[in-house]
């Protein structure tokens, strides 16, 4: 049997198991065929072999970063949720897919990076406290800088600058692909019928961060929220295949997982011991654009055997591993 | 439109799909070709149509100008139906325009022989050439931005193969996409499909990869046939010369 392929992705929160677009649409797809991955939810992409998130670490191709690539390779080691698909089904799935990620991404990624609100508010803080000091200070504006660009060569700078204009017609766009889609799933369970496919991982992964996100300037949140049915599917979703919160990845079988144990209680333990340790270790910090509180150090948490529930506390991002941080 | 002798793949493939979709509607079209069409537009990009004192730009804006003035292709489509269409025509725009542009400016040979001295046709020198590699540039960091960019020409090639297959399969036996009427998604492959086969390149294996499939270069003879056959007799004095006329049906 291979050694199991090892994926690094973003910490999970609000109630996700990570908070990251491309992240999620890889471990979602996982969940779906139950491919035996070792998954790292880190805190920065520094811990990232490639540098990226996501990033699949295999034993004979190296090191794979795209979200399809990391996906064909799935599928050529045999987990494919997409077998049982007829070829007018694979065509339409091609289909939606370029429409989530020519109509719909690009407008999740201004509504989380680029509006002002909404990046100070939320997105912003949300990352500052995740990643550890002292990246914490500069990561969270490089990313910002870096979705600003893209987006500026993919809509020109007519767009950025002219609010009415995005807002008129970029938005429009993107609520209007989210009635589709709902159109699209109408009353089934996914948009295959009763098993998923890799479009319902990829649809998954663009709705559950918007469903979820308390975003301040939330417009088109709303707009995703007044599609019932499309709420119903990911709230479906997060309870079948991530039946607990940010919880650890088990191979799971083909069709719906129940009955794993829920590790919250003892996931809080460790994180009020992280913060109660970093609260010693780095000192506050109060001037913008600082993030309130401080560059919490989040630990990579390894695959947990039941005997070894103390390893990997509080090592902070350089490695070193305070003597008095192993719990009793 | 930039005059019919250019052989640039996005400057023809967009006005050949307007084209398509206004005969689709039975709307008479004057075609005018000038070299500073780009400049002319208000949204920089071609083809852009003039009606009366109003002018609007690019394919998708067109369509919901012309489907205010009450024509619409795709009225008789069911909610499914028009999810289906907007998402094959995002696939088209995703796959087959990003990897004409590829072809364009981001394949060296290409953009030696053909690119530089058919876009900096117009003009005289120096200014050909720096306004081509001005274009160039700016689509080169376009390609980086959605990551195309590290992608090879086979890999691109690949894509447009994928692509095909998902419209071949959608096509099957069928005239058009959504059976017996034509809709905007098939004026839009039209475009596409008739400018890849009918350009000339430094090499055949775009249009090989389009060729592979019967069904959608029949597709492309059918709606040639049908819409422009006998629409280009009208066109005669406003047209590009006849020797650069384009046909699939010779």
């Amino acid at each position: 049997m291979a050694a199991p392929m090892e994926l690094f992705c973003w910490a999970g929160g609000w109630g996700l198991p990570s908070v990251d677009p491309d992240c999620l649409a890889v471990l979602t797809y996982a969940r779906f065929t139950g491919a035996p991955l070792k998954v790292h939810r880190v805190s920065s992409p520094w811990r990232s072999p490639s540098g990226r998130l996501p990033a699949l670490k295999t034993r004979d191709e190296g090191t794979i970063s795209k979200t399809q690539q990391i996906i064909t390779h799935l599928r050529k080691q045999k987990y494919n949720a997409d077998y049982d698909l007829s070829a007018t089904q694979g065509a339409d799935t091609l289909a939606f897919v370029s429409l989530l990620e020519e109509k719909l991404l690009p407008v999740l990624i201004h509504t989380f990076w680029v509006d002002a609100k909404n990046y100070v508010e939320h997105t912003r803080k949300w990352y500052a406290e995740t990643i550890p000091f002292p990246l914490n200070f500069f990561l969270p504006n490089c990313m910002h800088k870096q979705h600003v660009e893209r987006l500026q060569l993919m809509w020109g700078d007519g767009y950025m600058e002219d609010e009415e204009k995005l807002e008129k017609e970029l938005y429009r766009d993107a609520r209007e692909c989210l009635t589709l889609l709902s159109q699209r799933l109408g009353s089934q369970k996914f948009f295959f019928g009763d098993s998923p496919a890799s479009l319902d991982a990829f649809v998954f992964s663009r709705l559950a961060p918007l469903l979820k996100a308390k975003l301040p300037n939330g417009k088109l949140q709303q707009h995703l929220k007044s599609l019932q049915n499309l709420c119903n599917y990911c709230t479906s979703i997060l309870s079948l295949y991530f039946p607990w919160d940010g919880g650890e990845m088990h191979p799971q079988p083909h069709t719906a997982p129940l009955g794993c144990p829920p590790q919250k209680k003892k996931k809080k333990h460790h994180e009020t011991q992280h913060w109660c340790l970093a609260a010693l270790c780095s000192p506050q910090v109060t001037s913008p654009p600082v993030p309130r509180g401080l560059g919490v150090p989040r630990v990579a948490t390894q695959r947990r055997t039941p005997t070894s529930g103390a390893t990997s506390c509080c090592r902070c991002w350089w490695g070193w591993q305070p003597c008095w941080a192993t719990p009793s | 439109m930039w005059n019919e002798g250019c052989v640039l793949l996005m400057g023809c493939s967009a006005p050949f799909s307007l084209k398509a979709f206004l005969q689709m509607c039975n709307l008479p079209v004057r075609v005018v070709c000038r070299a500073n069409a780009e400049y002319m537009s208000p949204s920089g990009k071609v083809p852009f149509i003039h009606v009366g004192n109003q002018v609007v730009s690019e394919l998708g804006p067109i369509v919901q100008f012309v489907k205010a003035k009450g024509h619409s292709l795709s009225d008789g489509l069911d909610e499914v139906q028009k999810a289906e269409m907007k998402a094959y025509m995002e696939l088209v725009n995703n796959m087959l325009l990003t990897a004409e542009l590829y072809l364009q400016w981001c394949d060296d040979v290409t953009v030696e022989e053909i690119t530089h001295p058919r876009y900096g046709s117009p003009y005289p020198w120096p200014l050909n050439r720096i306004l081509a590699y001005q274009k160039q540039w700016e689509i080169r960091r376009k390609m980086k931005a959605i990551g195309w960019a590290g992608k090879s020409l086979e890999q691109v090639l690949e894509d447009v193969d994928q692509c095909c297959q998902a419209l071949s399969q959608r096509l099957g036996t069928q005239p058009y996409f959504f059976n017996k009427q034509p809709t905007e998604l098939d004026a839009l492959v039209f475009g596409h499909l008739f400018t890849i086969l009918t350009t000339q390149l430094t090499t055949d294996e775009l249009s090989e990869k389009v060729k592979n499939y019967g069904n959608l270069t029949a597709f492309c003879r059918r709606i040639e046939q049908q819409y422009f056959e006998g629409h280009d007799k009208d066109n005669s004095g406003t047209a590009a010369p006849r020797s650069a006329k384009r046909s699939l049906l010779r």
